[in-house]
């Protein structure tokens, strides 16, 4: 008798340790940790894309939580980015009085500044942008985020469609000019543009990256993350291009030409990736590939539309008969339907979700890293 | 992790030993009831399916192992079949990037308890020092207390203020085991069992995205027991 109500004794008591751990273990989920690699201030320098608001608009729709990629990264690490620069004019800047702000990019930002005004010391200038930064010594707990030759490439096209389009001694001496102004030998091949295009965007990405070298990797940077240039191709506008060659000169020659501009993209990104292969402080993050995919394979991000711009065109063309468009007119309000899951804001910008869709990649390269 | 692991087998083996010398003691008959007190290690062999969109092509997890003290209570109904439920605490698996995210690291955590009931076949007579058995069961997986990482978050698009959260299907499997009971010294005894459970479940995060595992996780569990 005693033995068993020893024995139930002990099985009412295992069982009911068994229902307490079956309780513990219940509820739900709940939300993210704090990332395990402490960072406690984000760099950021570049063009359009990493622009947290120079002009006083974003390169993007204008909805109240449209972050650039940048600023996905940083709230990753509970860091808010604002704009370094202000701007006083299309090419002037000076420093935003607001304290604290750590986000150099400037909209039109470019790598070779003989595009722009001014080409000594327009801020549009990245390597300009990056000396000011240096000014200040990086921290080991710092990331540094930098984009760039995307404007470079789109002059670098438009100087070379300028010779197809309006054949003649002013397009090319324009065309020879701009070679140049990168590298003797890129001018020396102007009459190849295959080859001299890429000579072009190999000696831009080795000007890149040695300033990279110099202000931001021997200042003491130990987490520098590089966004390498977007397939613009594929963008309406140098689709639109792209269909007018078509139109004019038959399907052959655009496809011929878009596999060009795509050479000379892919020349830049693979020099700049092979500079910084050898360096673990440093991240390439290869935009260009996934960008590519998004367009090619939307269903796989969820994007409904990946040809058309979001943001209302303005009532005139410009003077290269393309259409524009005014980023602060492009409200939530104004924007097509759909430009939520859409990846183009106006012709030659992503929409925030495009932004998510980037910072998304870039965060996978980050904690691959280990630095997340 | 794998200290751990080695620990059980040293356990399991000395137990053994220690059984082949062992006198004449309590047998494990029908009617009477073993109680055991152990550590179990979970093993999961993954094969996951792909995140549904949006993410990148071909976005997998892996989960790790997990060992967690356990116990159980086995029932004999005859001399030789019986009836085993395992009690123990949730274990608790680290799930990591895989396939496309092959290297992001920890993405998060999730607590599982295999709630299982085998119907088990002991070889032997009664009194046989040394009984190996075989098992059949049913096991209810329980997953709940999910953590996602900071690392999650920024994969899955979210941020700090509004961050993805996520959690796996509770789902029923299938268990065969393998086990040797053997007594070492009066009315204790060690149980030793390597159990294979087939179980397949679907994660779900806050973003609506979906991703169907297959866990098919190896236990291994050894305990001291003790005969009612």
């Amino acid at each position: 008798m005693k033995r068993i109500k020893t024995t139930k004794f002990a099985v009412a008591a295992l069982c009911l340790a068994g229902l307490a751990a079956l309780s513990a273990c219940g509820g739900g989920s709940s939300g993210e940790t704090a990332p395990s690699t402490k960072i406690s201030s984000v760099r950021v320098f570049g063009d359009s894309l990493a622009d947290s608001g120079t002009f006083g608009f974003k390169f993007t729709v204008q909805s109240t939580d449209n972050y650039i990629f940048a600023e996905r990264i940083a709230l990753t690490y509970g860091q808010t980015l604002c704009n370094y620069y202000t701007a006083t004019g299309a090419d002037t800047f000076v420093p935003n009085p607001k304290p604290g702000c750590t986000n150099y990019a400037i909209g039109g930002g470019v790598i070779n500044t003989a595009t722009v005004a001014n080409p000594t010391t327009n801020l549009k200038g990245i390597q300009f942008q990056l000396a000011a930064g240096a000014a200040t010594a990086y921290s080991a707990n710092e990331m540094v985020m930098i984009d760039g030759g995307g404007n470079d490439a789109a002059a670098l096209v438009g100087a070379f469609l300028q010779t197809q389009l309006s054949p003649g001694a002013a397009s090319n001496a324009q065309w020879v000019g701009l070679l140049g102004t990168m590298s003797s030998a890129a001018a020396a091949a102007a009459a190849d543009p295959v080859n001299s295009g890429v000579l072009y965007m190999t000696a831009l990405a080795d000007q890149f990256y040695s300033t990279i070298t110099a202000t931001v990797l021997n200042k003491g940077a130990t987490h520098v993350v590089i966004a390498n240039i977007p397939d613009i191709t594929l963008t309406p506008r140098f689709q639109m291009v792209l269909a007018g060659i078509g139109a004019a000169k038959g399907a052959a020659t655009q496809q011929q030409l878009q596999a060009v501009f795509q050479g000379w993209l892919s020349a830049f990104n693979k020099e700049i990736a092979a500079k910084a292969s050898a360096d673990s402080r440093v991240l390439v993050v290869d935009i260009y590939s996934n960008f590519q995919d998004e367009v090619n394979n939307p269903a796989q991000y969820s994007l409904t539309n990946v040809k058309d711009p979001s943001c209302p065109a303005d009532a005139t063309l410009g003077a290269d008969n393309l259409p524009t468009y005014t980023f602060p007119k492009c409200t939530p309000a104004a924007a097509s339907p759909g430009w939520q899951t859409a990846l183009f804001s106006d012709s030659f910008h992503p929409t925030p979700y495009g932004h998510q869709l980037a910072a998304r990649l870039i965060a996978l390269g980050i904690a691959q890293k280990g630095w997340l | 992790m794998k200290t751990k692991h080695l620990n059980l087998a040293v356990v399991a083996s000395a137990a053994l030993l220690a059984a082949t010398f062992a006198g004449q003691a309590q047998a494990q008959a029908a009617g009477t009831f073993t109680v055991r007190l152990g550590a179990t290690t979970v093993m999961p062999d993954v094969t996951s399916g792909d995140l549904s969109a949006p993410t990148l092509p071909h976005t997998r997890i892996d989960v790790d192992k997990a060992s967690q003290v356990s116990g159980g209570i086995t029932y004999m109904w005859t001399d030789n079949i019986a009836v085993d439920l395992p009690l123990g605490i949730p274990f608790k698996h680290k799930i990591v990037g895989a396939g496309a995210a092959e290297g992001a690291g920890e993405l998060g955590t999730v607590k599982s308890l295999p709630i299982t009931l085998a119907l088990q076949y002991r070889l032997g007579e009664a009194s046989a020092k040394v009984r190996p058995y075989v098992g059949l069961g049913g096991v209810y997986a329980h997953f709940g207390d999910s953590k996602g990482t900071a690392t999650l978050n920024a994969l899955a698009g979210g941020l700090p203020s509004n961050p993805v959260s996520m959690k796996m299907d509770n789902k029923a499997g299938a268990l065969v085991q393998l086990g040797v009971f053997a007594q070492v010294w009066g009315k204790w005894s060690v149980d030793f069992s390597v159990n294979k459970i087939f179980l397949k479940t679907t994660g779900h995060l806050s973003t609506g995205q979906t991703i169907d595992t297959k866990l098919d996780p190896t236990a291994v569990q050894v305990g001291v027991g003790y005969t009612f």
